[in-house]
């Protein structure tokens, strides 16, 4: 697993994630600069205290790279427990995705273990498409939080730190997800949840939030608790994120109808007239003749006439930190508890 | 859909984003030859903000422009012939010629002024908003502003004022990176503007603003939300200028090659030509045609500012009080 003897882990925080037109058109959370902040910071201690050398950080002109520099520097006087060494990637930043695109890659070649992702649907899968081989910490602070885990960042610190210190071995802390391929001609582009084609011709403000420009849905695991497009299918028959299929389905205005809450704070009624099972590397032509199609929520690629899109379910995408198998294996090893306590079990 | 735009609105969307450009780097070449008075503040770069957001709006309502103000008079409908006049001084001109760039306004076009104060136009819409509101005729008032202003107390006050009175305002806070030569990064405490609408309860979103569409978009949702009655709402479009703060300003606060990455890369004419020309709805030919007829349109403009008489000395006693 390790090329580097230096216990090294990521971390991306994504500065514009939870900042898209779906505060204003659902009621969106929002996840301030200050809170991501905060929450790396809440990584640092877990990893500090068990057994994480040095920390690989994605710089950022928003601010949180700069807090957290300001709080690695007043840490050792306020007598906190030690936190690792903090190194912040030395990289041009361009504002855009490709800023997390080329931390990763860094990353990676600087040794890192595991990259820590603070974001939504939509930075995870940028992460992920650009480092394959590396598995993911998953934390949300987006918009659709379907792939992310919700959860304090002090636990998944926890469990991060025992993954990549070797505590917990590799089978028990990891889990290997599904994930769409969508090809354009030349370009190609990957989903951890949702592709939706869209009737928009542009990609403008991202988002979808009108169900009636919805055509067609492409989904790699659609559990019916879950926020935004991916809900949609699971009204339907839900697909979990381990069954080795996905489910596609197409809208017509005088379909079956279905409700389904397909962004946050928006439950709509969609006219399905179609639903199917997709089978992994079987490819599925998109049959609007123009359009956008949105990855996990957002879109990202417009095509016009004469191009075919192209969606493909593949089961071998990102691995994830599991952090409840990872933080049970670490109760079940005696990690975490000191052996000289002698403790009366029931 | 609120969102499509048809083939005359995409054209109109054009022209107005290209009478902007055409109109700024006509004015930063002539002010260069020192026959244009006072001092000019470039729009250029930022076109697709001042249109995506103006073109939701109707005649009465209204706008608050900032000192940087001649892509927010176009988009809402000021004369470029009149403003040019009012440029260079004339009698011709928007304001007779007494204004100059920054303090261009027509109010028969909904335009309140440009603005040489930093953060003015917060509370001024929050009146015009309070008067529609008083008025339940469904008009709305934007205020645009700065990275700048967004640290002013009138903005942070007009923002709590519009939350408080629920008033059918939108917020538009142009984030071009530099308010004068300090960098909002430094200077923005939260970094994102964005970020402080949370503090007053209204929403808050981040747009990009080489993006005609995504401003287009999202200006469309914030101004449907005021105009129904949902109160006002932040968006933060992040762009760039291209020219320095005022005409002559040296930028030695920019880093080399900055300026010409954004033209080549993220320019918002060029986004907008490749994108409605990739599925042939619209052709390069009809948008040169637009380009010749913008082209011809300024150069008139100078043509007749130059020619046109300045203001007398008797005028200077006119337009000074107001009787209500």
């Amino acid at each position: 697993m390790d090329h580097s003897s230096t216990v090294s882990v990521g971390i991306i925080a994504n500065p514009a994630s939870g900042r898209d037109i779906r505060r204003l058109t659902a009621k969106a959370s929002v996840f301030s600069t200050a809170e991501k902040a905060n929450m790396v910071q809440r990584l640092l201690g877990p990893f500090g205290a068990l057994g994480v050398e040095q920390v690989l950080m994605m710089p950022d002109t928003r601010g949180i790279a700069s807090a957290v520099r300001r709080a690695v520097e007043t840490n050792p006087a306020r007598e906190l427990p030690a936190w690792p060494r903090v190194e912040f990637i030395e990289q041009d930043l361009l504002g855009g995705p490709e800023d997390s695109q080329v931390a990763a890659h860094l990353m990676e070649q600087a040794g890192a273990r595991i990259i820590v992702v603070l974001g939504g649907d939509g930075t995870h899968r940028v992460v992920a498409a650009a480092v394959p081989a590396i598995p993911l910490a998953t934390l949300s602070t987006g918009t659709n939080n379907v792939f992310p885990d919700w959860r304090e960042a002090t636990v998944t610190g926890i469990a991060t730190a025992l993954y990549a210190s070797g505590r917990v071995a590799r089978q028990v802390a990891l889990r290997r997800n599904k994930r769409l391929r969508v090809e354009l001609g030349d370009r190609i582009e990957i989903a951890l949840v949702d592709a939706c084609v869209t009737r928009l011709t542009h990609v403008g403000a991202r988002a979808i939030w009108e169900p009636e420009t919805i055509t067609e849905l492409f989904v790699a695991f659609a559990e019916p608790d879950a926020i935004g497009l991916s809900s949609i299918a699971a009204m339907i028959e839900p697909v979990s994120r381990d069954a080795p299929y996905g489910a596609h389905l197409s809208c017509t205005p005088d379909g079956r109808r279905v409700l389904a809450p397909i962004a946050p704070g928006v439950l709509e009624s969609i006219a399905v007239d179609h639903f199917g099972r997709m089978e992994p590397g079987v490819p599925h032509l998109v049959h609007a003749e123009r359009g956008s199609i949105a990855l996990d929520g957002e879109r990202e690629i417009e095509f016009h006439r004469g191009q075919v899109p192209k969606v493909s379910l593949e089961l071998d995408g990102p691995e994830t930190l599991n952090v409840t198998e990872t933080l049970a294996a670490a109760v079940a090893l005696g990690v975490l508890a000191d052996s000289r306590v002698e403790l009366e079990l029931q | 859909m609120s969102k499509t735009l048809n083939r005359e609105g995409l054209l109109e969307a054009y022209r107005t984003m290209r009478t902007i450009r055409e109109f700024e780097e006509r004015v930063h070449t002539d002010f260069a030859t020192g026959e244009i008075p006072g001092f000019v503040h470039l729009y250029a770069g930022e076109e697709a903000s001042a249109t995506g957001v103006c073109m939701h709006l109707k005649g009465k309502d209204c706008i608050a422009s900032t000192h940087r103000g001649h892509g927010h008079c176009i988009a809402k409908g000021v004369d470029p012939i009149e403003m040019m006049a009012e440029i260079w001084g004339k009698s011709t001109g928007s304001c007779k010629g007494k204004g100059g760039s920054m303090h261009i306004a027509d109010l028969s076009k909904g335009m309140l002024g440009a603005n040489g104060i930093v953060g003015g136009g917060g509370p001024l819409i929050c009146g015009t908003a309070l008067a529609s509101k008083m008025r339940g005729d469904k008009t709305v008032g934007i205020c645009f502003f700065g990275d700048g202003a967004s640290n002013q107390g009138t903005i942070l006050e007009a923002m709590n004022l519009a939350t408080v009175w629920s008033l059918p305002a939108v917020f538009v806070a142009e984030n071009n990176g530099y308010a004068e030569t300090t960098s909002s990064s430094w200077s923005v405490s939260c970094d994102n503007i964005a970020d402080r609408a949370s503090a007053f309860g209204m929403p808050g979103v981040i747009v990009d603003g080489f993006d005609f569409f995504a401003v287009y978009e999202a200006a469309g949702e914030a101004i449907k939300r005021a105009r129904e009655g949902g109160g006002p709402t932040l968006v933060e479009v992040k762009v760039s200028r291209y020219y320095g703060h005022f005409e002559g300003d040296q930028q030695t606060y920019r880093a080399d090659g900055e300026v010409k990455k954004l033209r080549e890369e993220k320019d918002c004419l060029m986004q907008f030509r490749r994108h409605v020309t990739a599925d042939g709805e619209i052709s390069n030919a009809d948008l040169d045609a637009i380009d010749s007829e913008v082209l011809a349109l300024i150069n008139e403009s100078v043509v007749r500012a130059k020619a046109d008489p300045k203001p007398e000395a008797a005028d200077l006693l006119t337009d000074v009080y107001v009787s209500y």
